[in-house]
């Protein structure tokens, strides 16, 4: 029995279920983002997904046994990443109007509210935050022009675009924050992103500017980010070990 | 095919003409000159990168035209450094390679500069690129020095050597893969909202890995027992990252967020 484990938990097995892993990421990669979600997001794949966890799990726990400690990190890594991820996925599935996962906004300068939003028009109500959020100003900023500039004559790039935004939590006095790519804010739990912006009119046909904002909440981040820190730690550590095997032969020899 | 009449294809066309000189020489038997004109090459590789950075005011990372004068950059220093580690010299693959390297960065990428998108403002660029410029130089460097595994009468020695040196190359370059996986998983989180998204170049960028990853899974259970596998494992590793860098970057099939370049 123990026999059949250890063939069956070995690196030979594992070599074929990582060259196996391979061409179902680059399958993944053939169908699109989109579908490729929507496909990791059915059940029989979350139960793969599941039990590749377990594997990792099982296969770190025997690592520390064998005091192979960097085979141990890369592997609990792995797991710890699986496992965040599975998290996040169960917060979605039981996410409720009064607790939403996921969603956006759209506002134009002045707008206050506490709705999150879906869909590609966003017009399918998702649910409410504990908070709510007031757009007191939106900024585009361009790149100055450049006489070699192929685009001369249309607008320039986008340099940065950026929401200031003011918070009104209960229980706190309000506050303000500045959203920018790359610069989310993190309230009560969720992380406000600066999605995207444009142009429209408003119902009198003025025109006006408006921005997206995401709400995004994810209760297994903290075991991803978990999972990354001991993935790192193993590389390392088992890259040190790889590279201490010193020179092969004392003469230089061309390759 | 066009040529760069500018100081950026100048400095490109200069660092390609001294990569050929140092293969010429080194075949010719003049190991010092070719030497000379290795390092000199380097110079004018950094040149070139440097050129460029100054002339777009970003880093010189943004599309494949500036990934690939990096990557030709990062050759030398590899190069002696792993000279040094595990006495293989392996100068005349290197500069084949950067030859092969600059020249599509010389004559078919367009050097037109983009001003840097705000999803690229962050400071994950560098480090994020990076690990990958230097991970793809060292798996292309690994998967040359594999080349003699291939043959029937390699043993003993020359071969431990051999696997040695393309098994520590592919030891340093899987770190840097997995720190710019990494890295880029938590700039996808800060700019996207999402670490990982299933975009098309994640999906093959996480594969690469995966063939890497079952590269040293197949050492651990055979060792040097079959030299050839493992010499076609790194091969076929090399070809998926070439995928990655072409037909992922430049395909509309694989339309997604990474489409910068």
């Amino acid at each position: 029995m123990r026999k059949i484990l250890n063939r069956w938990t070995g690196p030979v097995p594992a070599a074929w279920l990582c060259w196996v892993l391979a061409l179902g990421a680059v399958a993944l990669a053939f169908i699109g983002a989109e579908r490729a979600g929507a496909w990791m997001a059915r059940p029989i794949m979350q139960v793969g997904v599941a039990l590749l966890t377990l594997v990792f799990f099982f296969v770190g726990v025997r690592a520390v046994l064998r005091r192979r400690f960097d085979s141990a990190l890369l592997h609990i890594g792995c797991a710890c990443v699986l496992a965040g991820w599975l998290m996040g996925r169960y917060a979605i599935r039981t996410s409720t109007a009064a607790r939403p996962c996921t969603g956006s906004m759209v506002m134009v300068d002045g707008d206050e509210s506490d709705r999150l939003w879906e869909g590609p028009m966003l017009d399918q109500y998702v649910g409410q935050l504990p908070f709510s959020v007031r757009l007191e100003r939106f900024f585009v900023e361009r790149y100055e022009r450049n006489s070699d500039d192929r685009n001369a004559g249309r607008n320039a790039p986008v340099r940065e675009y950026r929401s200031r935004v003011t918070i009104t939590e209960p229980g706190r006095p309000p506050y303000v924050v500045n959203i920018r790519v790359n610069e989310p804010a993190f309230v009560h739990g969720y992380y406000i992103y600066q999605m995207s912006w444009g142009n429209s009119t408003d119902q009198l046909g003025r025109p006006v500017v408006y921005t997206v904002l995401q709400f995004i909440r994810d209760p297994g981040l903290k075991l991803v980010y978990a999972g990354f820190a001991l993935l790192l730690a193993g590389i390392l550590f088992y890259a040190w070990r790889i590279f201490r095997i010193q020179g092969t032969s004392l003469r230089e020899v061309t390759a | 095919m066009m040529v760069k009449m500018t100081v950026q294809g100048g400095l490109i066309y200069l660092t390609l003409t001294l990569f050929v000189a140092t293969i010429v020489a080194r075949r010719g038997g003049w190991r010092t000159i070719g030497n000379a004109f290795w390092g000199t090459g380097f110079v004018a590789a950094v040149a070139s990168v440097v050129w460029r950075g100054l002339h777009t005011g970003h880093p010189p990372m943004q599309n494949l035209f500036e990934f690939f004068l990096c990557m030709a950059a990062a050759l030398w220093p590899l190069s002696v450094l792993s000279r040094r580690h595990n006495g293989l010299d392996t100068t005349v693959q290197d500069a084949l390679l950067g030859v092969l390297i600059l020249v599509p960065a010389g004559f078919v990428f367009s050097e037109e500069v983009r001003r840097l998108p705000p999803a690229l403002q962050s400071g994950l660029f560098i480090p994020h690129v990076g690990s990958y410029v230097a991970g793809y130089v060292l798996m292309a460097r690994a998967a040359l020095m594999a080349l003699p595994l291939f043959r029937q009468d390699i043993a003993g020695d020359r071969l431990r050597q051999t696997e040695t040196a393309s098994r520590q190359t592919v030891a340093i370059g899987f770190m840097l893969l997995t720190l710019g996986l990494l890295l880029g998983s938590l700039w996808g989180k800060i700019c996207w909202g999402h670490y990982w998204q299933f975009d098309p170049k994640e999906m093959w960028s996480l594969a690469t890995w995966l063939v890497y990853a079952g590269y040293f899974h197949e050492r651990l259970a055979h060792g040097v027992r079959a030299p050839r596998v493992l010499a076609a494992l790194l091969w076929i590793g090399l070809l998926f990252i070439v995928l990655t860098l072409t037909w992922i970057n430049l395909s509309r099939l694989f339309a997604g967020m990474h489409n910068y370049a």
